[in-house]
């Protein structure tokens, strides 16, 4: 397997000139008229996603295979049913996958329901994780909803007596171009159930399943840039600047995956900075509430400047990269950069405390 | 939770006679002693809720002198106008206790007796010489903080009310710490008409101190500037997992100089 399709340059320019990268040097200076010490960090990431080429995983080991399922249901009505394999928890599926049923055929949105998580409702599923729900998941419903389009539009077909390959789906409707004839698509959908007028030798009803088994991984990348000002006295870190630009290939919902990288940026920021575990001697774990555990806060965190590129990935029929994992990747090591460059130093442990980093800039004086 | 007797005194001569129920516990806003009872650090078989009784609570200024009733919540001290003319330094401290949810419930009365090393209202107490007022007695606030946790308390003791003189200047600086809020170090300084008070907060390895080097150096000049030289020994301050002795003697000469900044602002 290999690294398939990115514009890694893209991303790279995107973060230089969203940072204002060549200013930097007299932000630095005005910081430190206020005694403050500023530094500035990037960090490029390239990850491996949308889990993953069956025979690839059965190679390395594993017990299963990481294809995905999705079985598409047209009712009589033509409100439509997508059962899928990818456990939405907070990533919002039921909108993304409803999206691309909008999308396809043009059917409201608010028509089309998301069954996950079901074991008696969903034969099979391989989960959400790795940003595979995107790739993989999406890519099964994509080609459960080719076998409904194809049989859809031979219905259509034969109740406007025209040729298959003369119909087209549009804003609900299936239409024979270039005419004004055509059958809105509950009609169709109420045909395929009635059966009183089915191409000869068609089983009634409107229902297909697909599993999709991914070609390849899918190789999102992106380029990060933080920015920080340090309070020399009291170790501080303050995130005065943070700047995400991903290559992510197709995108379904830009408000979703903007989400993502927004939690993904925060639970890297935290990871950076706040959050770690400290056990004593005994084994006793000693940040065992969030009293001590320090997760972070909205006002621990900058407004952050995200963009995307959008390299279609070659390796699924939808385009799509993924981006679930990007903002907690991308994020730490620009973190860290970014103090480091402040304290003139090569290496930080995290979290990146106040009194970690007050003991580094000490130790710079010694 | 297990199950307890619950009382809610109508008067502090009413909670004082349930107090000798049992094994009974005064309870206030609940913020600490809820918790402790949840993990059975705490374990009374009966509790005197003092939070409706009305002699306990509200803020009263009469000229100099401030007087907050035990049961009166964070919230309500850090919104009161009258001391926020005559005491901005102790409002805006209670502003800044905990989240908003522990300020609404969590109370003076409480906050002192409980004297936790990492409370605000000890600092406060100790550098504007405050005195607490019990239905038993008066306690001056630097006999009143006698260790970790430890009060001059007895038995039985309510605490009614605080009381103090405005000082001239005052504030009050709080490194806090990033999750729980409580103060890492907390440093109030107080300029009164008998001098200068310098009290820190979340340092002590025995709870609230007065600061000897620091009041000598501001009694000279009350200046930031004045401030400059004087080194805090890390000798009997705490070392914990958020803060190292070396690194919280060095934040109390920090917050220090800041809150004498803010005093002279
Ligand atoms: C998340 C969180 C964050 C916090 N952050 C801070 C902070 O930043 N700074 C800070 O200073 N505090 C902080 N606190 C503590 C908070 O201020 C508590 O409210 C306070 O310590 C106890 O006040 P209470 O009214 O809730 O007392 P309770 O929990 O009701 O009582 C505490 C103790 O005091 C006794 N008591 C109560 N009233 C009296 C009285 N009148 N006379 C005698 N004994 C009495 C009780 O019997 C009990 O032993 C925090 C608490 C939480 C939960």
């Amino acid at each position: 397997m290999n690294y398939d399709a990115g514009d890694y340059a893209a991303s790279l320019d995107a973060a230089m000139a969203a940072a204002d990268y060549a200013g930097f040097a007299e932000r630095k200076a005005a910081a430190a008229k206020k005694g403050k010490l500023r530094g500035i960090g990037m960090s490029n990431y390239i990850e491996a996603c949308g889990l993953a080429p069956s025979a690839a995983v059965g190679s390395l080991g594993a017990g299963v295979g990481l294809w995905e399922s999705a079985e598409v249901r047209v009712n009589a009505a033509g409100t439509i049913e997508v059962l899928t394999g990818s456990h939405s928890h907070g990533q919002g599926h039921e909108t993304t996958f409803a999206q691309l049923v909008n999308q396809r055929f043009g059917v409201p949105i608010d028509s089309v329901s998301i069954v996950h998580g079901d074991t008696d409702k969903v034969q099979m599923g391989m989960g959400t994780y790795g940003s595979r729900s995107g790739a993989v998941g999406m890519s099964a419903v994509a080609k459960a909803l080719d076998k409904v389009e194809a049989k859809a539009k031979k219905i259509a077909a034969h109740l406007l007596e025209a040729d298959e390959g003369d119909i087209v789906i549009e804003d609900g409707a299936l239409k024979v171009t270039g005419t004004d004839r055509q059958v809105p698509w509950f009609q169709m959908a109420l045909a395929a159930y009635t059966a009183h007028n089915l191409p000869g030798g068609m089983e009634p009803g409107l229902k297909e399943t697909s599993f999709y088994d991914p070609s390849n991984f899918t190789f999102p990348a992106g380029c990060y840039v933080c920015e920080v000002e340090i309070d020399p006295e009291t170790g501080v870190t303050e995130i005065v600047q943070f700047v995400a630009a991903d290559d992510f290939g197709n995108i379904i919902n830009p408000m979703i995956v903007e989400g993502q990288v927004h939690g993904g940026v925060a639970q890297g920021i935290g990871q950076a900075l706040l959050e770690g575990t400290r056990y004593d001697a005994s084994g006793q774990l000693l940040t065992a509430s969030y009293m001590d555990y320090t997760m972070p806060r909205a006002d621990d965190l900058p407004s952050f400047k995200v963009s995307t590129s959008n390299t279609p990935c070659p390796g699924n029929p939808l385009g799509i990269k993924g981006c679930g994992e990007a903002g907690a990747i991308g994020s730490p090591p620009a973190v860290i950069n970014a103090i480091t460059d402040a304290i003139g130093i090569t290496d930080i442990a995290m979290p990146a405390s106040p009194s970690t980093v007050w003991a580094a800039i000490r130790a710079t004086k010694h | 939770m297990y199950s307890v007797n619950y009382h809610r005194a109508a008067s502090v001569a009413d909670a004082a006679k349930l107090l000798k129920s049992g094994d009974a516990k005064l309870l206030s806003g609940g913020m600490t002693l809820i918790p402790a009872m949840k993990t059975r650090l705490a374990a009374p078989s009966d509790l005197v809720d003092l939070s409706r009784i009305k002699e306990l609570q509200g803020v009263k200024v009469s000229g100099k002198t401030v007087t907050i009733g035990a049961a009166t919540t964070h919230h309500d001290v850090a919104s009161n106008e009258k001391l926020k003319k005559a005491c901005p330094a102790l409002a805006h401290m209670a502003s800044r206790i905990g989240d908003p949810a522990v300020r609404y419930k969590g109370t003076i009365g409480g906050s002192i007796a409980n004297n936790d090393p990492a409370a605000d209202y000890p600092a406060a107490l100790l550098a504007l010489d405050a005195t607490i007022v019990t239905n038993k007695r008066e306690i001056a606030a630097g006999k009143f903080f006698t260790g970790l946790f430890e009060t001059a308390l007895k038995d039985g003791e309510i605490i009614t009310a605080v009381t103090f003189t405005a000082p001239l200047k005052a504030a009050y600086e709080k490194f806090r710490n990033p999750a729980s809020r409580y103060a890492i170090v907390g440093v109030f300084v107080a300029k009164g008409k008998d001098g200068v008070r310098v009290a820190v907060t979340g340092a002590g390895d025995d709870g609230v101190f007065r600061s000897k080097e620091i009041e000598a150096a501001l009694t000279k000049s009350f200046t930031a500037a004045a401030l400059d030289g004087v080194k805090i020994s890390a000798k009997n301050l705490m070392s914990d997992i958020h803060a190292s002795a070396d690194y919280r003697a060095n934040l109390v000469a920090v917050m220090a100089k800041r809150a004498v900044a803010a005093a002279n602002a």
